[in-house]
């Protein structure tokens, strides 16, 4: 198959999902029910062009007035005004005009249409072009194939003239008109569909690319929003495309002596560790110092903070000593932070990649794997989150920590200690690298906190249960346990 | 009128406009406009289709598209009426 040159669109994460852009000179139908966001797509490709790559756009309006869209963008801080005032944007207005006009039979020549694009293309010297939808062109004419034919000639006009083109059109929910007009099957070279479904509390927009003609693109619904400054599309990291950058002779200091040892040396650099354990058994506290370690050493970190507000971390970190409000400043630290209600794995994973990005983390603490369970994903989607996670930190190689409140770890008897380790947690560990049980104990009249290396891949480690305190400085790691 | 290029079709097309006046009625101007030649006018005019027929004077402004051999339809899109069966005055 021969490829086509991509054409970046510019709009943050959609270039992604279509490996690069859309096909260069060509048209690609946006198709959605109403309110699913097709017209800001549409204007946000127009402004992208013009204010990222310096190319000229034509905006072709059937249904929106220009005074009206430019009303409208504004509230992204896309001034068209300014753009159209440089000759950088040009309207070619399609909307019902004010004059009372009489159609006498179905007998027309459409090209008039096409030629006013055409000028407008020219005068502005436009590389892109969008048309705000061609519905209206349906409900304009009666005779479908003037229709037809007029969207032929538009289509070939634009790729004499070069230019790439989005076209939206809007799509009843039971999809009825669609096949009705027939559209995308000989004229356009690439379908992208919005759709919009409602979450526990808020809308939950989709994105998926149905076709793209001659180039290849990542299948599969992805989420965006539309936020304060346009367009935000979440694309999912394909895992079988990234190499791996792991080393089992790295090793990273937990920041903990004594751990460092069992582990034999560390963690293996760009694996991953379940820190499995109930509540109050130290996992924030092991994560934090696995971060500071990380920083002390000249590696940025990664704390995704689901448990409790940052702030809370933060103190608790200051009550050990440790300045994570410094290190943030320092742009060696960077928290994330979501909602818990509707969690979008897509945007919590663009989160994660981004952050990584941009202070090029080595360590990363997610805290934790349980409050996604708890939130709206269920556990596959948390299992095929986990995946692409630990495939994005694996190619960085970012070692990690995932912590996981497992509330069965209550062992009190000999042969207990692992008899309540979850399931869900059992299954989570065909993702990970390495599982460390933190567990409360039942001895005389006294809870004990008990650690152990479950499971450390590639690495010889040391299978004893120790006994730990969480001191002020962080965990104590003590003496193996005999019971 | 805007039309598209100048072929003998428009040739048809002003022969047919000029048709919906009375014989004996003189008082009118028509402007031809070529798309191909000036699609900033037609950009101005929101042209669509040809052949278009704007009239603006009188007011109102009024538009017929289509099929201009329907003179009768044609003069009631343009909201033109002459009086008496012969052609008489316009009346508004």
């Amino acid at each position: 198959m021969k490829t086509l040159e991509k054409f970046p669109t510019g709009i943050a994460g959609l270039d992604e999902v279509l490996i690069g852009g859309i096909p260069k000179g060509r048209s690609v139908l946006v198709t959605g029910e109403t309110g699913t966001g097709k017209t800001v797509l549409l204007n946000e490709f127009i402004y992208r062009g013009i204010t990222l790559f310096n190319q000229n756009a034509v905006f072709v309006t059937f249904e929106e007035k220009p005074q009206d869209i430019n009303l409208n963008v504004a509230i992204f801080g896309w001034n068209f005004a300014t753009l159209i005032k440089s000759h950088k944007l040009a309207f070619v207005d399609v909307t019902a005009s004010k004059e009372m006009l009489t159609e006498i039979g179905s007998e027309f020549d459409v090209s008039p249409l096409v030629e006013r694009i055409r000028y407008a293309v020219k005068k502005v010297k436009a590389q892109r072009v969008a048309i705000d939808n061609i519905n209206a062109l349906f409900a304009r004419f009666a005779n479908k194939d003037s229709v037809r034919r007029v969207l032929y000639l538009i289509e070939e006009a634009l790729k004499e003239m070069d230019v790439t083109s989005m076209i939206s059109m809007e799509v009843r929910r039971d999809k009825s008109n669609e096949s009705f007009y027939g559209i995308e099957e000989f004229v356009m070279d690439g379908v992208i569909e919005l759709e919009l479904r409602q979450g526990q509390q808020q809308l939950i927009r989709n994105l998926f690319v149905r076709k793209l003609r001659g180039t290849s693109f990542r299948s599969g619904y992805v989420e965006f929003e539309i936020a304060d400054h346009g367009f935000i599309v979440y694309p999912k990291i394909p895992a079988h495309l990234i190499s791996k950058k792991t080393s089992f002779k790295i090793r990273k200091s937990t920041g903990i002596r004594k751990l460092d040892e069992i582990t034999g040396g560390g963690v293996p650099q760009g694996h991953n560790i379940l820190i499995s354990g109930n509540t109050g058994t130290g996992k924030t506290t092991l994560g934090m110092q696995f971060i500071r370690e990380g920083i002390e050493r000249g590696e940025s970190g990664i704390y995704v903070c689901l448990e409790e507000p940052v702030l809370q971390v933060e103190k608790t970190a200051m009550g050990h000593g440790w300045d994570f409000g410094k290190y943030e400043k320092e742009g060696k630290l960077k928290f994330i932070t979501t909602s818990l209600i509707d969690v979008s794995n897509d945007k919590l994973l663009y989160q994660i990649v981004n952050a990584v990005n941009a202070i090029g983390a080595k360590r990363l603490v997610f805290d934790s794997i349980s409050s996604l369970m708890s939130g709206t994903m269920n556990e596959e989607q948390v299992r095929q989150f986990l995946l692409q996670m630990t495939a994005f930190l694996k190619s960085r190689g970012i070692t990690s920590y995932f912590n996981y409140l497992s509330a069965g770890n209550f062992g009190a008897a000999k042969g207990q200690l692992l008899g309540a380790f979850e399931t869900s947690a059992m299954r989570l560990s065909s993702v990970t690298d390495g599982i460390i049980l933190l567990l409360y104990v039942e001895r005389g009249q006294k809870i004990k906190k008990m650690l152990t290396v479950l499971k450390l891949r590639g690495s010889v480690h040391d299978k004893d249960i120790y006994q730990y305190e969480i001191c002020k400085g962080g965990i104590n790691l003590g003496e193996k346990f005999e019971d | 009128m805007y039309v598209m290029g100048q072929s003998s079709y428009t040739q048809v097309l002003i022969k047919e406009l000029k048709n919906i006046f009375p014989p004996d009625f003189t008082d009118y101007e028509i402007k031809i406009i070529d798309v191909l030649k000036n699609p900033d006018l037609a950009e101005e005019d929101r042209i669509l289709a040809t052949p278009t027929v704007i009239k603006e004077y009188p007011l109102p402004v009024r538009k017929v598209m289509g099929d201009l051999s329907d003179k009768e339809k044609v003069l009631v899109g343009l909201g033109l009426f002459f009086d008496g069966p012969e052609g008489g005055q316009e009346a508004r």
